[in-house]
């Protein structure tokens, strides 16, 4: 689908978040002590995300889940979404991933001045010996702002690459060839081209169509984890000094 | 030291290709016809050199992390935790190399 002067992996970012909005509206609508169906299967969802924040920056980190909690989720959805035929995943679009990561580096940021003070978080680009500050600081500023760009490659680069990948796999290799032979109906055709393209769906459907559910899955954790260490790492300076 | 000879021939015969094909189609368009055939040799060899060292690396790390596991099966979860992210940091440096071999096919910012 496809409407006029709005770009696409605009268009399905408003799909995820009405798929995300909904759920959590049915979710919530009726919240009991003891959950049942969608409460309990969000339930289940949200405590995976608490736990991991435990895990990751200690007690403090469930003041973080809410952001931590719809970032991944919405990045997983949008992931999900390009596996479905006819839509389209918007984190394989650099603007909808660049938007995500940038939004990390502010909010680490932030906390990291807000948990210190701006003075005590710039000495924490000093590195431990202060002779070598003026060499240091360069140094962890290029880092630091490498950082949301290679949160924001990672996952355009994963989700990009899959596409590129069926793609590759769906034409150079002659698959709409293949079927275009068996339904011409030549003797031929049907004896190469029906096992030949029935052999292309099987791969497809058996080991690609896997691999890029594992990706979509993985590369949802990873962007949320390492949002989690950057954050444990602006936080964690206020509690040693 | 005929290796050598041999790899340095070789690689000029391929560099040269694109050179050749092009000279081939007899007058070369005004926008430098040989940008475009050395980029996608670029991309190509590009990515090909990244993801091969990019597959070493990460050999290396799931090689020590399945040993720590097997070592210490109580560990497992966080060592695999651990194993992942560094995969992911791994990962991302063959995918800056991918980001650049699109732009170089499908954007063409030099032409």
């Amino acid at each position: 689908m496809h409407i006029a002067g709005i770009p696409d992996h605009v268009l399905y970012t408003w799909l995820v978040m009405a798929v995300l909005i909904s759920v959590s509206f049915v979710a919530s609508r009726n919240v009991q002590l003891v959950p049942r169906g969608t409460q309990n299967f969000m339930e289940v969802v949200l405590e995976q995300f608490l736990a991991l924040l435990d895990d990751v920056i200690g007690h403090e980190g469930r003041r973080y889940l809410p952001w931590i909690a719809t970032l991944g989720l919405f990045i997983l959805v949008s992931n999900l979404m390009g596996l479905v035929p006819g839509l389209v995943a918007p984190t394989g679009n650099l603007n909808t991933t660049a938007a995500c990561a940038i939004t990390v580096f502010i909010l680490y940021h932030s906390i990291g001045i807000r948990k210190q003070g701006f003075l005590a978080y710039l000495k924490h680009f000093a590195g431990p010996v202060p002779l070598l500050a003026p060499l240091m600081f360069p140094i962890e500023l290029v880092s630091h702002f490498a950082r949301p760009l290679s949160l924001a490659l990672r996952l355009f680069g994963n989700m990009f690459g899959g596409h590129i990948l069926l793609a590759i796999i769906f034409l150079l290799t002659g698959f709409d060839g293949l079927i275009g032979w068996a339904l011409t109906g030549q003797l031929m055709g049907l004896l190469v081209g029906t096992p030949a393209g029935v052999l292309m769906i099987a791969f497809t459907t058996g080991f690609l169509l896997p691999l890029k559910i594992l990706v979509a899955f993985l590369q949802a954790f990873i962007f949320c984890m390492l949002s989690m260490l950057y954050i444990a790492g602006a936080v964690e300076e206020a509690e040693h000094q | 030291m005929r290796r050598s000879l041999m790899l340095t021939l070789m690689t000029w015969t391929v560099l040269s290709v694109p050179g050749l094909a092009v000279a081939a189609e007899g007058a070369a368009p005004a926008t430098g016809g040989w940008v475009g055939p050395f980029s996608v040799l670029a991309a190509g060899l590009g990515m090909a050199l990244a993801s091969g060292l990019c597959a070493l690396g990460q050999g290396r790390a799931a090689a020590a992390a399945v040993d720590a596991m097997a070592r210490q099966p109580g560990a497992a979860a966080r060592i695999q935790t651990a194993m992942i992210i560094g995969l992911a940091l791994i990962e991302s440096l063959a995918l800056y190399v991918f980001v650049i071999a699109a732009i170089l096919l499908f954007v063409q910012p030099v032409k």
